[in-house]
């Protein structure tokens, strides 16, 4: 009985909450309100939030063609394993102290999945023949070699400071840093983590593959580089990756930087937490998307070694020395 | 000690030798090849199976078994026969040299076909696997050198065994000169420390250095150093493993480039950890760990640079070394429970690299099998028609850059908490940097061999039979083996080993009777169990999860995707449904191959990439200059500071 | 005994400066046998005691004879071996360098570079 009982939490938590249906909705929700949002500083009146729903089904819905020259198996299992890694990142992330996963090392986990979708990116590019895919993974290769570095020192600094108040070494676990922040105070309140947390905000947009690090992806330039090939339902779930993918980093953001405990009843901190996330995509990736244009990908090399490495490396510093 | 198994180290050596002088004996004829064939299967596996009748001694039941050469015990505490003396680590090592030399010689048995004198290759590679087993098994220093030796020269032949290429033949000599200048420092330095202890056992040396250093033996640790570090490639002396795996014949370049470096890293540890016992000294900590770091920066951003596939999986390889030496240098560190992480980190990554490393080169030997050719720039579109060997490429490339369920992973983040908890964060952020840089050269490597498009000549290119695929599918087996499993590897070998790294009393023990080596070390270090907690994916209940997740999606695969696909369409410019989108414009051959591939990070890089592509100059006295200068930059570095 | 260890260094530095310096491959190959010798040299210096004779099991052989340490023996004897095996190798790769390449250079013979 109580192995059942388990059994079907653990679906829930899969399946519904914040598993496949929850990533789903709120994710393709939070790109139709980017959207919104950036044709509203446009001065435009721009699609309705739901658009990415029309969007979606529309393109289930179409047949998809599968080039000649490509290599049918990866072509078309790369997505499905981009997809899945990404919604299980959902699984380990901590909602204001409600953890659905604990894990001693979830940092890690979370570190390596994050790489998976840029991968699946990069052999589902590769796999399909094209002139124009080889040019978009060799970009995409390049921007994860950028932004791998700040973002593993900003897990390192934020690590070192909750681990060295709970245990003396080095923590990686968010359910520990949670525990940090409910009895310490929220992370961006102590000064020397606030070079870390703008580092953080910069690295997102790179991650979701929006203007001005999109190099990867460029529409105008490349025809969409790696995703030239693809038509119909794999598109789509490319398309709802990448959207997932804006939750996941501002769940994120969220749980390093603001977590802690919240409020105590779970309706609120879900509420909380959506609005929370909201806020955090609209700044990092809407305001800079409808205000910049694209860079190229050996100026998002130099960008991303010079400033956002020069923040997280003074962060690590700072709490090296004990601040 | 009389039981069975003290008599099993010499059968595992000594069977390849006589393989090898059985199959010189038999000579060139057609009639005999196939038995020729057969020999060396036979040896290696009899290797194997001896050293697998060794685990259950040793690794369970912590026992250490010694074999006397000719019975010359040792008399009145004092050695004076050759020993051969197994304990958890040499067998560790032991069994991964004997496996991957049987899987080696399952692979040649077809890949080798087309070339003459097969009777010599053959008696040079069982030279090679028994010398590399007796080198790891042995407990005499000058055992130790001759084994090498007889390793090296072997590994040279072989190098050059394709002598109708020119290749073979300049990389043969460049790899003499280094090797053997390599293997002259070895002799100094024993020859010195022979003077100063006048035994070459090393576990009389350990008793009887034990920490209290002359100034002679100082200058023998640092041409030692120096020796094992040309044998082992960390960096400056990493000039002749580049030209060597590249020219030799797969099947051997898998065995030089994966187990033949572990070799020199396994005497290099016997050399610090044992003899010299510098387990506690920040300055030799320093030393190793920034050696190490160097490696792997230097050796990953050259193979970012390369045009032909066997050179940049060498480089690959030297910078995966880096690694090693990292992580054992963390285990010389004075707080003994993150250096019994980083020991663990530095043996589990040496397993994993003889795993992903040799099936990386095989499937770099099915290639050039059926191709004849290894240039980057003139390779494309493979996958089609060699799909096998593309998967395998694939589980290889992502065990490699440390993707979870493979084994990469495992070994990686121990070394990188290793290095991060010692105090050595800069180490840990090369060590990320080297891995994504990993992973993009291998990722280029696929972009321009397997996926793109099909060259004209290539078109009727068929998969590797089915005896060198054999070995592939066991190497790709125990990646994920290992990448699921890690705490059974880790209960039943590495924890033996780094256990008697450390606790080097009992070896000591067995050679003069119990009780003699309490008096100098009084405390046992002990290795906890590693729980993998830290690797973040043990609970049954992800475990369902996961299961779940999978079968959704393969139901997404399976049920929307695989079949609709039309490849009878003429091909004309208006029913271009099925072809890749250009734009308007005819489809024609447009694959972008290696030169293509980072051209905006390479410009950027220009200069530095400039002068390190200019440095490897492939003059050999350029090469020798290096090795001398490590030589006495290390020799300056202890002098100074011991 | 001092103008042994002196001579024997001197003989491997010599050998190291060949090999560093020269640039024809067969002087290359003669620096290394001269490193090997002053190995040699070495390696039987150390073995040397004031007033010793040689260690053979002669018949008349008393308690408290007094013998050169033999083990440096054996090992100068590998070690001898070992040198000719390998420098009868590298000669005969120089011989095939020369089939391929037309000259015995050492900044010629580079086409592997990079």
């Amino acid at each position: 009985m109580e192995v059942l009982k388990t059994l079907l939490q653990q679906m829930f938590y899969v399946l519904i909450f914040p598993g496949f249906l929850f990533c789903f909705i709120f994710g393709l929700f939070l790109s139709g309100i980017d959207r919104k949002m950036v044709a509203r500083m446009q001065r435009r009146i721009g699609p309705p939030i739901t658009q990415s729903f029309y969007d979606f089904f529309k393109l289930v819905g179409k047949d998809h063609i599968i080039p000649r020259k490509a290599s049918k198996k990866a072509f078309l299992l790369a997505p499905v394993f981009g997809l899945i890694s990404i919604v299980i990142i959902s699984l380990f992330i901590p909602i204001f102290g409600f953890t659905f996963q604990e894990s001693t090392a979830d940092i890690i986990v979370i570190l390596y999945l994050i790489t998976i979708p840029a991968l699946s990116l990069v052999f589902g590019g590769s796999s399909s023949g094209s002139a124009y895919a080889s040019i978009g993974i060799s970009r995409e290769m390049v921007t994860m070699l950028s932004y791998e570095l700040p973002l593993v020192m900003i897990l390192l600094s934020i690590g070192k400071k909750a681990g060295a108040a709970i245990n003396g070494n080095v923590t990686f676990s968010l359910a520990d840093i949670g525990k940090y922040q409910s009895l310490y105070g929220i992370i961006i309140s102590k000064w020397a983590l606030i070079p870390a947390a703008i580092a953080f905000l910069l690295i997102i947009p790179a991650e979701v593959g929006t203007v001005p690090f999109d190099a990867a992806e460029a529409e105008t330039e490349i025809c969409e580089g790696p995703l030239v090939e693809y038509s119909g339902l794999y598109l789509g779930i490319y398309k709802l990756t990448q959207a997932v993918k804006m939750f996941i980093m501002g769940s994120l953001f969220l749980a390093l930087f603001f977590g802690g405990s919240g409020f105590s009843n779970i309706f609120l901190n879900i509420i909380l937490m959506i609005i929370g996330v909201i806020i955090t995509i609209v700044i990092s990736v809407s305001f800079v998307r409808s205000i910049l244009g694209r860079l190229k990908v050996e100026q998002t090399l130099k960008f991303f070694w010079t400033v956002p490495t020069a923040l997280s490396a003074i962060s690590l510093i700072l709490v090296y020395l004990k601040y | 000690m009389t039981s069975y198994f003290s008599n099993l180290p010499i059968i595992a050596i000594l069977t390849p030798f006589l393989g090898a002088f059985l199959t010189a004996l038999l000579g060139e004829r057609k009639k005999l090849l196939i038995i020729e064939k057969c020999i060396p299967i036979a040896t290696t596996f009899t290797s194997l199976t001896s050293l697998i009748f060794l685990i259950k001694p040793v690794l369970i039941n912590k026992y250490i078994v010694t074999y006397w050469m000719g019975n010359w015990k040792p008399e009145s505490q004092w050695a004076i026969g050759i020993g051969l003396e197994v304990d958890a680590f040499s067998l560790f090592i032991g069994l991964i040299i004997a496996a991957a030399c049987f899987l080696s010689a399952v692979y040649s048995f077809r890949y080798m076909e087309e070339d003459n004198g097969l009777d010599k290759y053959y008696v040079l590679f069982q030279l090679l696997s028994a010398s590399m087993i007796g080198f790891v098994l042995t407990g005499d220093v000058f055992n130790m050198y001759v084994m090498l030796e007889i390793m090296t020269f072997a590994a040279i032949a072989l190098t050059s065994f394709r002598n109708h290429i020119y290749k073979s033949v300049e990389a043969g000599f460049k790899y003499i000169v280094i090797g053997s200048l390599g293997s002259s420092f070895i002799l100094l330095g024993t020859a010195l420390l022979y003077s100063q202890l006048h035994t070459l056992n090393i576990a009389q040396m350990a008793a009887l250095l034990h920490g209290n250093y002359t100034p002679v033996s100082i200058l023998a640790l640092a041409f030692m150093l120096t020796g094992y570090a040309v044998k082992a490639f960390l960096v400056p002396c990493h000039t002749w493993p580049v030209d060597a795996h590249m020219a030799a014949p797969s099947s051997i370049s898998m065995l030089l480039s994966g187990i033949m470096s572990k070799t020199g890293v396994y005497a290099l540890v016997r050399i610090l950890y044992m003899i010299y016992q510098s387990t506690g000294r920040p300055e030799m900590e320093f030393l190793i760990i920034f050696w190490g770091a160097v490696t792997m920066l230097v050796g990953i951003t050259m193979a970012v640079v390369q045009t032909d596939f066997k050179r940049l999986l060498a480089f690959s390889s030297v910078s995966q070394i880096g690694y090693i030496m990292a992580g054992f240098g963390v285990g010389l560190s004075v707080n003994k429970g993150v250096a019994v992480v980083g020991t663990m980190g530095g043996l589990f990554h040496m397993l994993n690299h003889a795993a992903f490393k040799s099936l990386l080169f095989l499937c770099a030997g099915a290639v050039l099998h059926q191709t004849g050719t290894t240039d980057l720039n003139k390779l494309g579109g493979l996958s089609k028609k060699m799909p096998y060997t593309t998967a395998f490429f694939i589980i290889g490339t992502l065990s490699i850059s440390g993707i979870p369920p493979f084994n990469g992973f495992v070994s990686k983040w121990l070394i990188y908490q290793a290095t991060f908890e010692a105090g050595y964060a800069p180490v840990t952020i090369i060590a990320l940097i080297a891995s994504v840089l990993t992973l993009a050269s291998l990722v280029k490597v696929i972009q321009s061999v397997f996926f793109g498009q099909l060259r004209e000549e290539h078109k009727d290119v068929k998969e590797v039979p089915l005896t060198m695929r054999i070995p592939m599918m066991i190497l790709s087996a125990i990646c994920i083996f290992v990448g699921v499993f890690p705490h059974i590897v880790s209960k039943y070998l590495i924890e033996p080993a780094a256990f008697s790294i450390y606790n080097i009393g009992s070896y000591i023990d067995v050679m003069f009777g119990k009780g003699y080596a309490v008096k100098m070390f009084k405390e046992t270090v002990s290795i906890p169990s590693m729980n993998y907690t830290l690797a973040g994916y043990w609970n049954p209940a992800s475990w369902l999860i996961l299961f779940v997740i999978l079968l959704i999606a393969l139901i997404l695969f399976f049920s929307f995707g695989y079949k609709t696909t039309n490849s009878k369409v003429v091909d004309d410019l208006i029913n271009t449904r099925y072809e890749t989108f250009t734009g308007g414009e005819k489809e024609s051959y447009n694959h972008l191959g290696e030169n293509d591939m980072f051209w905006g990070m390479r410009q950027d890089f220009g200069r530095y990439f400039k002068f390190i592509k200019n440095a490897h100059s492939g003059v050999v006295n350029d090469y020798v200059l290096w090795v001398v200068t490590t030589c006495a930059l290390v020799t300056i570095y202890l002098f100074t500071l011991m | 005994m001092l103008f042994n260890y002196i001579g024997s260094f001197l003989i491997i530095i010599f050998g190291l400066y060949i090999i560093i310096v020269k640039k024809n491959l067969i002087k290359i190959v003669i620096g290394m046998s001269l490193i090997d010798a002053g190995i040699n040299l070495l390696l039987i210096s150390i073995g040397f005691r004031q007033g010793g004779t040689a260690p053979i099991f002669i018949s008349d052989l008393k308690p408290g004879a007094f013998f050169v340490d033999p083990v440096p023996q054996a090992l100068t004897l590998t070690s001898i071996v070992i040198g000719a095996c390998v420098t009868a190798l590298a000669l005969s790769l120089v011989i095939k360098i020369k089939a391929h390449y037309g000259s015995i250079d050492a900044d010629k013979v580079r086409r592997l570079n990079g």
